[in-house]
């Protein structure tokens, strides 16, 4: 009897997790290398102990099974700063954190006091060896291949030294990546290979790959369905309440 | 509800986004400014359902589970050190570096800052100053019978005096190169001090490997492309809205709990 505000309510609680997932992705709008989620939804079926024709037999909730992550590429944009990389195609830049190896698109790197080129919180970006690659401080203009290697010219105008080469990688599952804050993906078991149609742009950083207008239609997609959602528990409550009057005022 | 907050927190990082784009174009004509950038990282995420947890008894797992981010924060603003153009002013005191490298200044407290910002002036006393009044490091004085002034390329400075056939080295101009230029703290007046992050400061001559050459006569103007900072502006602009909106949602949606009964 009480299925139906049931049913409403899963729906409610699922659109509730579904705005969070699109808060993120606009609040994430401008966060270089930022991969956008939305949710998957599917049915869960429940047997009903009622007696109703055979295909009707089932209650149909609603449950979210997984946030699917869009792989798309985000649009790259000229900064014309040397050390702002972009990959151009399937890929992950390597970076030791504290925590073990993590994964990131976000090109935008620094070099730190002791000439390491470190992301914006520090960690060292890794050459395919799996070691930090340092600029001495004398360094002239940094110049980044390509295909990842990275040399300077020892001064303005003079010799060119190899650094080595940014190491970047490539998963077979990209979704089993687990977001790990601060732009970072973690692969959790998956081992990495080296990517194979990457390339790395210098003087460009991905943007994020969340689309505004796409965002605000399923923001005002979710409040109406709640609303609506809404209006179901309302009449389920209303049909109670009418019962409950008309079999009691019966009985009594 | 976490959306309200997830709203809040593009929010704050766009209103930051704004102070730094405007404080961009406020120093659009301040010499040796170097442009500023917001950085954001995304924050925590909460695991509601976890990616490779088991999905039944057979052994088939969660492809991939659903995982809620938190919202964003900005994670840096960092200073683009490319350089900016030179400007011709053909002021003598005016002096400009080509490349790497900051002038040294001692600050009131004794400590040294550093900056790119040449327009140096004469104390009463002859001596190098920046606007300011601090005095260049390593010190210059001018003589007063100076009938001119001339600073090489290397930063040696050679004063011609009346009655002299030769002019005479008054002493040489020094820069400072860091290891990480966007780690220097900026502490206004077009000045940075040294840290942790930025290394220590390596001193040499001008035109030494590594270091940029001086210029005398011209000024560096600031780096900020103002094309695209409005750009930048307009976005952060929408991206603000686009938050508020979120907001908003969030709140319809618990107005229109509350209307239930």
């Amino acid at each position: 009897m009480e299925t139906p505000g049931y049913v409403a309510l899963s729906r409610q609680m699922v659109l509730r997790r579904q705005l969070d997932v699109i808060a993120n992705n606009i609040a994430n709008m401008d966060s270089p290398g930022f991969r956008g989620e939305s949710m998957m939804f599917v049915e869960y079926l429940a047997d009903t102990k009622d007696k109703v024709p055979a295909g009707l037999r089932k209650i149909s909730y609603v449950q979210d099974i997984a946030s699917v992550r869009d792989l798309s590429e985000g649009a790259k944009t000229v900064t014309d700063n040397p050390l702002d990389l972009a990959i151009n195609g399937n890929g992950y830049f390597a970076i030791e954190s504290e925590n073990g190896e993590r994964y990131t698109r976000n090109g935008s790197f620094m070099l730190d006091g002791d000439g390491q080129i470190v992301t914006t919180s520090g960690m060292p970006l890794l050459n395919d060896n799996g070691q930090p690659m340092v600029i001495p401080p004398s360094a002239g203009r940094i110049d980044i291949a390509r295909d990842g290697t990275v040399s300077y010219h020892d001064k303005e105008g003079g010799d060119v030294v190899e650094v080595g080469r940014i190491q970047v990688v490539q998963f077979e599952n990209e979704y089993a990546l687990k977001k790990d804050a601060q732009l970072m993906f973690r692969a959790d078991g998956q081992d990495p290979a080296p990517a194979e149609d990457a390339e790395i742009l210098q003087g460009f950083i991905e943007k994020s790959n969340v689309k505004g207008v796409v965002e605000m239609t399923k923001l005002m997609q979710t409040v109406n369905s709640y609303q609506s959602a809404g209006r179901v528990v309302e009449a389920e409550h209303e049909r109670q309440r009418r019962a409950i009057q008309t079999l009691a005022g019966r009985s009594a | 509800m976490r959306s309200l907050s997830i709203g809040a927190t593009g929010m704050l990082a766009q209103q930051m986004n704004v102070e730094v784009i405007s404080n961009n174009i406020a120093n659009m004509n301040t010499t040796g400014y170097k442009r500023g950038r917001t950085e954001f990282h995304d924050l925590l995420y909460q695991d509601l359902r976890r990616v490779g947890s088991a999905s039944s008894d057979a052994g088939t797992i969660v492809p991939s589970g659903v995982q809620v981010g938190l919202g964003v924060k900005a994670a840096a603003v960092y200073r683009i050190t490319e350089q900016g153009n030179i400007m011709i002013t053909d002021n003598t005191f005016d002096i400009a570096v080509n490349g790497k490298g900051y002038f040294q200044v001692e600050l009131p407290s004794g400590d040294t800052g550093y900056s790119r910002a040449g327009s140096f002036q004469l104390s009463p006393d002859g001596d190098l100053v920046t606007p300011d009044g601090y005095l260049v490091q390593p010190g210059i004085t001018i003589p007063l019978d100076a009938a001119g002034v001339t600073i090489n390329a290397s930063g040696e400075v050679w004063v011609d005096i009346q009655g002299q056939v030769a002019p005479t080295n008054v002493g040489q101009l020094e820069l400072a190169t860091f290891a990480n230029e966007a780690g220097l703290e900026a502490i206004g007046d077009n000045l940075f001090l040294e840290t942790a992050a930025s290394g220590a400061a390596n001193v040499a001559s001008p035109g030494t490997e590594g270091f940029g050459t001086i210029l005398q006569g011209a000024l560096e103007t600031s780096n900020v492309n103002v094309v695209q900072e409005i750009t930048n502006l307009i976005t952060a602009q929408r991206a603000y809205e686009m938050n508020s909106k979120v907001i908003q949602a969030s709140d319809e949606m618990m107005r229109s709990v509350s209307q239930m009964r």
